[in-house]
């Protein structure tokens, strides 16, 4: 990590704004701008331009999907900026929205998860540096309502934990040390899915991501 | 009580027998006011528009009635054919039409306002069209209307019309030495005097002044027997012209039914808003502020004790004012206060009004809780409502019972100007009210002049 990571939020409730800006500066962030509002994003992301910008998708001025429709106008402009959204519920349309072309710099998280602290700084990390960091809940909406139930069920349960955890965005090391577990059996166990699954092999983190979810989805 | 008023009663004076008949001042008073009406009568307008209205009204549902007739025969006997089934259609919808004509007249000549029934709508088609026309109830309510009126005009000329030929026959006779040749003569005083009595005899002085007197008498009698008529013919077009009553009833049900669906789902995006924005975001924060407590205190050698207590102080304010928020919403649903009666609750809704409230409560029976609710939540957002814009000093709720009904009337000494308009948000808990109102068929009255008082009345059914 070269330096200290740029963090802009944009989140319409004070009291989590004020919260978030706390833990950040806390954990050796920089906040780049602390808004709430899209248009105050936009501004603040032209001036001091971030690594990574929390977005709540709710915000000013109807409240449903500001944040998502902002996430994607600020991807699409400024190339490797990453984008959490950041949300008190997960919609899965969302998050297919999100994801249609790249899962690199991606993050769709459940606000309830900042109580993990290390956890969701973790979480962040990877975003701002290109990784992806999908919620546990998202993932479990994807394979609910996938429609390969068949294919998944040649797996076997330690296979469908890995490859959940996978689908979060998360490492062999991060997946080993969740699982508790060597990383050479999740390599294995990796392996394994992608060749029961008869997915792409790929070295890259959200390239093998982003194999995981087009299959969950087709 | 007023008292008989010996010196300004009449004096009747009867063979010789003085009959003293006392009459109050108030009752001569109104019988001077009658005979000079009656006097006055056949010279004022409205007794001719009458008679023209029933004379042209009448003429034309003869002719309606006529056509719409032998279509209707025709049609019942063609039935078995398809040709049969359009002309009964056709009969219905002429009907439909010929009452529209007979509604716009009784308007045009009678001031008679009646509302026009709900139009005409035809389904796809013309099987569509054919089936919407027998099936018109207001087509089948006019062909009923033309059906009574007939009969009734046909009387009304042999009765009403023959007054006003024969007070003017009898007028008149004595100049044109005839007269009395009408039904009214021949009907009337035929009937009272068997044998033709002395003044119809023909010629000499007494059949002219007995003609006059007659005539006379038929002239101010014909007003009031006319109005007898187009009164009763008022009642049918009202009744079986204007709109269908069982008809607007459904209407304005579903309105109001679209209304409280509409105002049910805007309240539960108000409480999921509220429970996001406020309960929700201020957990998330409390949790995350202990989760840094929690991993400060993990690193036992670097405890920065100051800060972990900052964040558990802060923790535990943000918990406290989730809970109230919370509270907040939860009464927002159902105010906790009505399981103790309506009356605790509305004294307790006055107590927090900002604005100093008296509440007087005289209710023999209790309401059903959705009418308590209705009724609590009223008064909650008038009073709230007074305190935001009236500038009131003072204001008052009263609850009675008036039979099966609770009247609620909300009062206030403010600035007034309030209204019921559906654009604005200043307004829109008000509309929000009168829908809320509507849907348990209760009213809601606003009087709110500018510079006040702001009196709001709302009439609810005690059961709902």
């Amino acid at each position: 990590m070269v330096g200290a990571l740029r963090v802009a939020i944009a989140e319409d409730s004070a009291i989590l704004r004020d919260g978030l800006v706390q833990l950040l500066v806390d954990r050796g962030f920089v906040i780049t701008g602390a808004v709430g509002e899209p248009d105050a994003l936009r501004s603040s992301v032209a001036q001091h331009p971030p690594d990574v910008a929390v977005i709540d998708i709710r915000m000013p001025p109807t409240f449903t999907d500001e944040g998502l429709r902002l996430a994607l106008e600020l991807r699409a402009r400024y190339e490797g900026l990453g984008i959490l959204l950041f949300s008190q519920y997960i919609e899965t349309r969302y998050a297919a929205d999100l994801l249609a072309d790249d899962a690199a710099g991606i993050g769709y998280l459940l606000k309830d998860r900042v109580a993990d602290v290390s956890d969701f700084v973790e979480a962040l990390e990877r975003v701002a540096i290109g990784g992806t960091a999908l919620d546990p809940e998202v993932v479990t909406q994807l394979i609910g309502a996938t429609r390969r139930t068949g294919s998944l069920s040649v797996l076997t349960p330690r296979e469908r934990e890995v490859l959940a955890l996978m689908a979060e965005g998360r490492s062999n090391a991060a997946i080993a040390s969740a699982m508790v577990v060597s990383e050479g059996a999740v390599e294995k166990h990796v392996a394994n899915i992608f060749t029961k699954l008869d997915l792409p092999v790929s070295e890259n983190d959200h390239r093998r991501v982003l194999a995981v979810l087009r299959f969950l989805e087709s | 009580m007023v008292e008989p008023a010996e010196d300004t009663g009449v004096h009747v004076r009867i063979r010789g027998k003085e009959l003293s008949l006392a009459i109050s001042e108030e009752h001569a008073l109104r019988l001077k006011a009658l005979a000079q009406q009656i006097i006055r009568e056949p010279f004022t307008k409205r007794p001719w528009a009458e008679l023209a209205f029933f004379l042209v009204s009448g003429g034309l549902a003869v002719v309606g009635l006529g056509f719409v007739g032998v279509t209707m025969v025709a049609g019942v006997v063609l039935a078995i054919t398809f040709f049969g089934l359009a002309l009964l259609a056709l009969s219905i919808r002429s009907a439909r039409g010929i009452g529209g004509w007979q509604r716009g007249l009784a308007r045009a000549m009678l001031d008679e306002t009646v509302e026009d029934p709900e139009p005409f709508v035809g389904r796809h088609g013309f099987l569509g069209w054919l089936q919407a026309s027998l099936r018109d109830r207001v087509g089948w309510r006019a062909v009923a209307y033309l059906a009574i009126k007939v009969p009734w005009t046909i009387l009304g000329v042999f009765v009403a019309v023959s007054l006003w030929w024969d007070a003017f026959a009898c007028l008149t006779g004595p100049v044109f030495s005839r007269g009395g040749g009408g039904l009214a003569v021949w009907g009337l005083v035929r009937g009272v005097f068997p044998d033709s009595p002395f003044w119809l005899q023909e010629g000499g002085f007494f059949h002219g002044i007995g003609l006059f007197i007659l005539g006379a008498l038929f002239l101010f009698a014909a007003p009031w027997v006319t109005r007898g008529f187009v009164t009763v013919d008022r009642l049918l077009i009202r009744s079986l012209l204007g709109p269908d009553p069982t008809a607007a009833r459904v209407r304005t049900l579903e309105e109001a039914r679209t209304h409280t669906v509409d105002a049910s789902a805007a309240t539960l995006r108000r409480i999921e808003r509220d429970l996001h924005d406020g309960t929700q975001a201020q957990l998330v924060a409390l949790a995350m502020r202990l989760g840094m407590a929690k991993e400060k205190l993990e690193d036992a050698d670097t405890v920065d004790l100051d800060r972990v207590r900052e964040l558990v102080d802060e923790a535990h304010r943000g918990a406290k004012e989730a809970i109230a928020e919370l509270r907040d919403i939860a009464r927002g649903i159902h105010p906790p206060a009505l399981d103790i009666g309506l009356e605790g609750a509305l004294t307790t809704l006055a107590a927090r009004s900002a604005v100093p409230t008296e509440v007087s409560f005289d209710l023999r029976s209790r309401p059903t809780p959705a009418i308590e609710a209705i009724a609590y939540f009223c008064v909650a957002e008038l009073l709230a409502n007074v305190a935001q814009h009236a500038q009131a000093s003072r204001a008052s709720v009263s609850c009675a019972q008036q039979g099966t009904w609770l009247r609620l009337v909300v009062r206030d000494d403010g600035l007034g100007g309030a209204a019921l308009s559906r654009v604005g948000s200043s307004s829109s808990g008000l509309s929000g009210l009168t829908d809320r109102v509507h849907a348990v068929d209760g009213r809601l009255h606003l009087v709110s002049p500018h510079g006040g008082p702001t009196v709001v009345t709302v009439d609810l059914p005690l059961t709902a």
